[in-house]
């Protein structure tokens, strides 16, 4: 941890000095590598700041439980707060395995407290939803995968269901209300997971989503182990978000251990970043032309999607930029013929995007259908922690790249593409805006490609820290503990986390024929999330 | 107002594939062989994500893209397992998802054949003796054919299937 001053006008430190006292400000805070605010509190004071918090507009953002942090046993619940850039953690220790919920003030601490339950076994005093989240009631009473004294081994569940242990879904009752259940095995080639759908003719009136199929127990994997490891647990979180929570990891180590990263090897992961948004955007673009019927649209992004994933291979050895990076750097370098080549590459990929888009802009049919459709309003953002091309759609300035920028960002910053309607129609716009935005940022990159070492050899220290990057779908979280050169904690949150719930405000009023459409307008990861 | 006749005599709008790729044709001719032999010109198969994380599925996908367009082959996904020849498991059998992987599979008619996809159906991979995954998809599904990689490749499922499509026949 290192110590550095800070301007007042730091949203974070100003809420410390209203809340704590002048006196608090320099005594209280650590102010962590990323420049985050953290203070222990006690619980009135706790009590005391959440309304506060609220009421200035702060989002929480991310809600986990850490054993044995800071000297002195028991849990600690780490709240992380956002608020014009600037970052404030509440570090909470409680005792007896019991705290107050938050869910009604801050509605995004609802998924987070149950994940604490399913873990650590913490009750919520308050809560308005206490159902399990990633333990399905296949796992056992009062197993809890997270706590230190649990160390990961195959456990027995049981594999029938009665009708007493079945999970409780919202029920939606009155005239005409009728339910259809979809999933977890969807009928299309995508992941696992559960809608409920209740409906009255056609015109869906409540939807439920249920997750956590694909849980893999990706955080107590990484427990004990050297973080070097550690970089293939952090790609396989999403497949498609391989660099972007690599990067993350990577960024959190790096940080509490003081390496600096060579500036090439940051130009050179600022390329990857961006091909892999890129690729996603392209895959939802044609995503949400297929679920409007239009294959000739659709199969221009596909195919642009193939070449770019080719292009990755020909520059890294893998479709999905896997392997590439490392603590500390890359572990390969690109050479400048290869980047040449692909931005010769880029200039004909984005002549076909331009083409592909102008015909699907100019076809009345799926302007109909994406238009209106799926409409997330700005008010949710906030409660919600909304994020990514799905906030920026709806009217939300929201991008880590620009409020919190790492590695190249700061010099090569993404213009804004924000539009206030927030339906497909728009999130179909930003995403496209973004894809050109980002060869662009690509082609700025490699003309000012500096050269220098691809990595830094300096070891890993023990420390803490939090580190936010921007992936296709918005602001990833991660936090990684070090503890005697293994990893003690890593915590992370997925951009698709937090924006599932968008889905539930989005889709009632729609038919459910929409459906498809509006969500693969978000494209979430259902791995991402579950872990 | 567009006149009906005027859309049918119409130029029709179409492009030249991206790229020939002599490898996926060179698959793609042996396995329809294969597929007109021994399936009555048509493979149907189900995907199952069981706890992957989706880059297999991304890569599946991938498959119905012009590149590869594996329809033209005479295979096809099927959104129902009572539709399926062939269950394509991806992800280390988690166990949130034990009871619809086994519902799934029993859901399709015999004769069937099961595929492991990626590294973690084959064996758990890096999931392997942890708390929340059974471990490869042959734990608890009779597993014909194991596809190897992290995600494998389109070419390489291809390659994959028509390995299976060679030893189907001889399935007692």
């Amino acid at each position: 941890m290192t110590s550095q001053v800070l301007p007042d006008d730091d949203a974070a430190t100003g809420a410390v000095r209203e809340l704590f006292g002048a006196a608090a400000v320099p005594a209280r805070i650590t102010y962590g590598c990323n420049r985050e605010c953290s203070v222990d509190v006690s619980e009135p004071e706790f009590a005391l700041a959440i309304p506060w918090l609220a009421s200035r507009k702060f989002v929480l953002i991310s809600l986990f439980c850490v054993e044995g942090f800071r000297e002195g046993a028991g849990h600690f619940l780490l709240y992380v707060f956002e608020r014009k850039g600037s970052i404030l953690i509440l570090v909470r220790n409680i005792t007896g395995a019991r705290a107050t919920s938050i869910a009604t003030i801050f509605p995004s601490a609802t998924w987070p407290e149950r994940e604490c339950r399913d873990g650590f076994g913490i009750g919520f005093d308050g809560a308005f939803d206490t159902r399990r989240l990633f333990l399905h009631e296949s796992y056992p009473a009062g197993f809890h995968p997270l706590e230190k004294s649990f160390s990961n081994t195959p456990i027995t569940t049981t594999t029938t269901m009665g009708a007493t242990t079945e999970y409780q879904f919202r029920t939606v009752t009155g005239e005409g209300v009728y339910q259809v259940p979809v999933g977890p095995v969807h009928a299309g080639i995508i992941e696992p997971g559960h809608f409920r759908f209740s409906v009255i003719g056609e015109t869906v009136f409540n939807l439920e989503i249920r997750l956590f199929y694909t849980h893999r127990g990706i955080e107590k994997l990484a427990e004990g182990k050297n973080p070097h490891d550690c970089l293939k647990i952090a790609e396989a979180v999403s497949g498609d978000e391989s660099v972007a929570n690599a990067t993350g990891f990577c960024m959190a180590v790096e940080r509490s251990s003081g390496i600096t990263v060579p500036d090439h090897a940051w130009y050179l992961r600022t390329i990857l970043c961006e091909s892999e948004r890129i690729c996603s955007h392209l895959g939802d673009l044609a995503g949400m032309l297929t679920d409007v019927a239009f294959p000739l649209g659709a199969s221009q992004f596909a195919v642009l999607r193939e070449e770019m994933a080719r292009e990755n291979e020909r520059l890294t050895g893998s479709r999905f930029l896997r392997g590439m990076l490392c603590i500390g750097g890359v572990n390969h370098d690109i050479p400048a013929d290869a980047l040449a080549g692909f931005r010769d590459f880029l200039v004909q990929f984005r002549k076909q995007c331009k083409i592909g888009l102008s015909i699907v802009l100019s076809t009345p049919s799926v302007i109909d259908r994406f238009s209106q459709t799926g409409i997330i309003k700005k008010p949710l953002l906030r409660p919600l922690n909304i994020t990514g091309p799905a906030a920026r759609a709806s009217g939300g300035a929201v991008d880590v790249r620009v409020n919190h920028p790492y590695g190249t960002y700061d010099r090569f910053s993404p213009a804004p593409h924000i539009l206030r309607d927030g339906d497909v129609l728009a999130r179909f716009t930003v995403k496209a805006a973004e894809i050109m935005d980002s060869l662009d940022l690509i082609n700025r990159v490699i003309d000012a490609m500096p050269d220098g070492a691809i990595k830094s050899e300096d070891p890993i220290r023990d420390g803490c820290a939090f580190a936010l990057v921007e992936s296709a779908r918005g602001q990833n979280l991660c936090w990684v503990w070090v503890q005697e050169g293994k990893i003690s904690r890593y915590k992370i949150r997925t951009a698709s986390y937090c924006n599932w719930l968008a889905l539930e405000h989005a889709v009632p009023g729609n038919i459910i024929a929409d459906f498809p459409v509006i969500n693969k307008s978000l494209n979430l990861s259902y791995a991402g999330t579950d872990l | 107002m567009v006149n009906a006749f005027s859309c049918l005599l119409k130029k029709k709008v179409t492009e030249t594939r991206p790229l020939p790729d002599e490898e996926t044709e060179r698959l793609g001719r042996e396995i329809k062989q294969e597929i007109d032999a021994r399936f009555g010109r048509s493979l149907a198969i189900r995907e199952l994500d069981a706890g992957s994380d989706n880059a297999a599925e991304i890569e599946i996908n991938n498959l119905l893209n012009a590149f590869y367009d594996v329809e033209r082959f005479g295979i096809t996904f099927v959104a129902s397992p009572r539709h399926a020849d062939v269950l394509l498991v991806t992800g280390a059998v988690t166990h949130n998802m034990e009871i619809a992987v086994r519902k799934t599979y029993d859901a399709m008619p015999s004769p069937k054949f099961v595929v492991a996809v990626g590294d973690d159906a084959c064996d758990g991979g890096i999931y392997k003796g942890t708390y929340a995954v059974l471990s490869g998809a042959d734990k608890i599904l009779p597993v014909d054919l194991k596809i190897p990689g992290n995600p494998p490749t389109p070419t390489q499922i291809l390659t994959g299937l028509l390995a299976l499509m060679r030893t189907a026949g001889k399935k007692p």
